[in-house]
């Protein structure tokens, strides 16, 4: 006779095993090892909420510590591997089997437990396809989640650090899954529901605030003359030809130094309200000069950003905010948006091949992926047009049918031709493929394809691959402006030169740019105290970025 | 809306953008200039590059139409740190200052000496530390400006505390050991060196003027450094026993009240100011006004 309800039972009893150690749904702190070895089953698959930014530390912390006699072979889903508590689990025997997303901190050491056999891979994945796979496949049997404050019904707060939450308590309440979650204070009442209570069985009161990692912040101190430059011909050459409206730009400086060239260079060339006006980002301080000009319209947002809390709160008709005044992020929704809802993507990497591909990725580290190439890739299933949609499809496909011709997402790639200790940008083969070979990876980690860039900016000018109509004017494009790096040295001084006269190839005087006037007095702000001003006191900074 | 930043910044400038807008127009002439290519002769050594000023512009220039020498230091060349040529030429310019009665201005910028050369940085310290003395007791001022990325540490700022005045803004700092160096050998418990807001709020410009260990405290820019520099001249120079007397009386006392202060708002706390947390944020003028009526005070044996 067939069974229909053995998750639901299953739920069932860890529940009751659980309330040994529970007051209605709250649990002391410190029997929240005990909890989790009374409701975890050797081989559960397991979402300990964690991504670049927010962390469920104390969970973290708790999972660590249980018997490993009891708990074993945890397959772990998660969107970061970030805490050292995330691999010490593996180090233990708690965990084996681990597919995730990001690993920032933890890159090398990730790197080696992989080469050492503790952990087994399933597979590096982007965010949003990671929460697919909760829907489907990987669907967490507990998930480990963190919040602001929660009430005595489990209602939960998770404040302008929303990011992954809804997505993981709504894969695992929704088919039968366990919810614990920490927060900072219980409180009488929470200031707007983020996750309902009935979603939510067990709570723990920590007493302190979950950690967030300021990841999105760029000290505009740091902002190099070279990263200027590169700046300008993106806006001269890529934003105001194309008339890009509706973005998401990666963390790097380049593109801080865009965002802080809007109400200079952008005001100058009189593209205000012609791009930058939608945003899929979080709330970077290196925004505000913008913001504050009036460029931006409407900012979606991943998550949050530390310091960013106040002036997000008190500029809701261009974020989104919750009842409570404040910002609500959510990670799976901004992601889509990226996906679907923007023409450009513009990032930083740290090696682009012959054909394209880019990388983040080095022999010794493996940082993952996070959300860069959902944001880095053209939608196909996308069907709505938009101008710079369809005048780079026009670019990409020349002769097609008008109606029948697929648009394209702008791809681009901005950065140093040398980057930080002088490590080239440009590589013949890249280190992923080495450390695909070391680790027995099947596939190697590509962060952007090649085949989905549309344009690569460096200090020597734009090469705009859409144009391109051959793997041979593909490479030479790329050598084209890589400067003097092994690879730049190798180009075709002639096809290159073909190349710039059918603007394949665009350099700075091209564009009218003269290189020197790419100086750091063209920035809407020159410190993060500028920021703080120009937000009226409203970015608070954390202390790690301030220089008074 | 705030207004944009416009203008020079003193912090963002480099060395010889800082004498240009600092000094009177086309005034400056400088000795022993890149044109000669005086390099520093350890670099090499280390396959390190070299600069044909090694870091330090010396010079003459008249500064609201006082001739005066000047010296500075660029602090994106090795953080201006001291070698052997980049101490050797503040040492001839205070030497030549005595011979020549002029005073001198010293735009700090130094991360210390420089490691490849510690014994001939270490050295050009204590013959620039004997110039200065010297040239103060034959009654003429030095006057350091202190407001460069680099800060002023280690041999540097024993130099600044040789000086008839020191002029800082906000972005200054000031101090011998710098915060790696006290995490290193104190631990992180005694000093947090990533906590950037604690290093200003016990080295930074403004603590640094609110106990006297600085006497101007100026905007981050160069018309502000210039209108302090010019006030500075103008006060009485010389250096005597009296007014050394006075100073060792001044740091016992600032030894017997702040002694136990774990932190910069602690001292502010203790000075009187009522909300010392306020006092980082605080607009430049706004904080010169507070300050005012409740700072240490240096001597200028300093």
């Amino acid at each position: 006779m067939a069974e229909w309800c053995e998750q639901r039972d299953a739920l069932n009893q860890r529940l009751a095993a659980g309330q040994s150690h529970a007051a209605g749904k709250r649990v002391p702190l410190d029997r929240l090892p005990a909890l989790l070895e009374s409701v975890l089953r050797p081989g559960d698959r397991v979402c300990l909420e964690g991504d670049n930014q927010k962390q469920a530390e104390a969970l973290a912390r708790a999972l660590a510590q249980v018997d490993p006699a009891r708990v074993h072979d945890l397959h772990m889903v998660q969107s970061g591997v970030v805490l050292p508590e995330h691999l010490d689990v593996f180090e233990k025997g708690i965990a084996r089997r681990l597919d995730y997303s990001y690993s920032g901190p933890q890159a090398a050491r990730i790197a080696r437990m992989l080469f050492g056999g503790k952990i087994a891979l399933g597979a590096v994945h982007t965010y949003l396809e990671l929460f697919a796979r909760y829907f489907i496949d990987l669907t967490p049997h507990v998930a480990l989640i963190a919040a602001v404050s929660a009430d005595r019904d489990g209602n939960l707060y998770t404040g302008p650090n929303t990011e992954d939450t809804p997505t993981v308590v709504e894969a695992t309440s929704y088919k039968s899954g366990l919810v614990i979650a920490q927060v900072a204070k219980i409180v009488d009442k929470v200031p707007r529901v983020d996750i309902p209570g009935d979603l939510v069985h067990f709570v723990v009161e920590t007493g302190t605030p979950f950690y967030v990692e300021p990841l999105f912040t760029r000290d505009p101190a740091a902002i190099t003359e070279t990263q200027i430059l590169t700046a300008m011909l993106a806006i001269k050459g890529i934003y105001a030809p194309y008339g890009v409206r509706r973005l998401n730009h990666g963390i790097g400086f380049s593109t801080a130094a865009i965002e802080l060239l809007l109400p200079t260079l952008g005001e100058r060339l009189g593209l205000k309200g012609k791009i930058c006006t939608h945003f899929a980002l979080n709330p970077h301080p290196t925004l505000i000069p913008a913001i504050e000009a009036g460029w931006v319209e409407q900012i979606h947002c991943f998550g949050s950003e530390v310091g960013m809390e106040d002036y997000v709160a008190a500029r809701p008709d261009v974020f989104f905010t919750g009842p409570d005044g404040s910002l609500r992020s959510n990670r799976a929704m901004c992601q889509t948006a990226g996906l679907y809802a923007c023409d450009m993507f513009i990032g930083s990497t740290l090696q682009i091949d012959l054909e394209g591909h880019s990388s983040t990725v080095t022999t010794s580290r493996i940082a993952g992926f996070g959300g860069a190439p959902n944001m880095g890739s053209d939608a196909r299933g996308r069907r709505h047009p938009s101008d710079p949609w369809v005048k780079a499809g026009v670019e990409a496909d020349p002769l097609g049918s008008p109606a029948l011709r697929r648009g394209r997402k702008l791809v681009v790639q901005i950065g140093e031709t040398f980057g930080e200790g002088n490590a080239p940008l440009f590589v013949e083969r890249l280190d992923a493929l080495d450390l695909a070979h070391k680790l027995d990876l099947e596939l190697a980690p590509v962060m952007v394809y090649g085949d989905d860039v549309t344009h690569i900016v460096t200090e020597e000018g734009i090469a705009n691959l859409l144009l391109c109509r051959d793997k041979d004017e593909r490479e030479q494009a790329i050598r084209g402006v890589a400067g003097y790096t092994e690879v730049g040295r190798g180009r075709d001084p002639a096809m290159v030169a073909r190349l710039r006269e059918r603007g394949v190839i665009r350099r700075p005087e091209d564009l009218a740019i003269d290189p020197l006037d790419a100086d750091r007095s063209m920035l809407a702000a020159r410190s993060i105290k500028d920021l703080m001003l120009a937000s009226g006191g409203l970015y608070r900074p954390p202390s790690r970025f301030r220089n008074w | 809306m705030t207004a944009l930043p416009s203008g020079l910044s003193w912090l963002e400038a480099s060395a010889r953008q800082r004498l240009a807008a600092l000094l009177d127009p086309g005034s400056f002439a400088e000795f022993i200039g890149p044109e000669q290519r005086e390099r520093s002769p350890h670099l090499r050594l280390f396959d390190l590059p070299e600069q044909f000023d090694d870091g330090m512009i010396v010079g003459r220039a008249t500064l609201c139409r006082t001739p005066v020498l000047v010296a500075a230091q660029e602090g994106r060349f090795m953080g201006g740190a001291f070698g052997e040529v980049h101490g050797a030429k503040l040492t001839g310019l205070l030497r030549a200052a005595a011979l020549l009665g002029r005073d001198v201005l010293i735009l700090f910028d130094t991360g210390g000496v420089r490691l490849q050369e510690a014994n001939a940085g270490e050295l050009a310290i204590s013959e620039i530390m004997r110039a200065i003395v010297d040239l103060r007791r034959a009654g003429n001022r030095v006057i350091g400006l202190i407001g460069g990325r680099a800060g002023c540490y280690g041999g540097g700022g024993l130099i600044a505390g040789c000086c008839s005045a020191l002029i800082v803004s906000e972005q200054g700092r000031i101090s011998v050991s710098g915060p790696e160096v006290i995490e290193t050998n104190k631990g992180v418990e005694e000093f947090d060196s990533r906590d950037r807001a604690l290093v200003w709020r016990t080295m930074g410009g403004k603590h640094r003027y609110l106990i006297g260990g600085a006497d101007g405290y100026v905007a981050d820019d160069p018309a502000a450094f210039r209108a302090a520099t010019q006030s500075a001249l103008g006060r009485s120079p010389g250096l005597d026993l009296s007014m050394l007397h006075a100073e060792h009386q001044r740091l016992t006392r600032r030894l017997a009240r702040f002694g136990n202060a774990r932190d910069g708002t602690d001292v502010w706390s203790t000075l009187g100011i009522a909300d010392p947390d306020a006092i980082p944020g605080l607009a430049d003028d706004d904080f010169r006004h507070l300050a005012d009526a409740c700072r240490e005070v240096a001597d200028d044996a300093r």
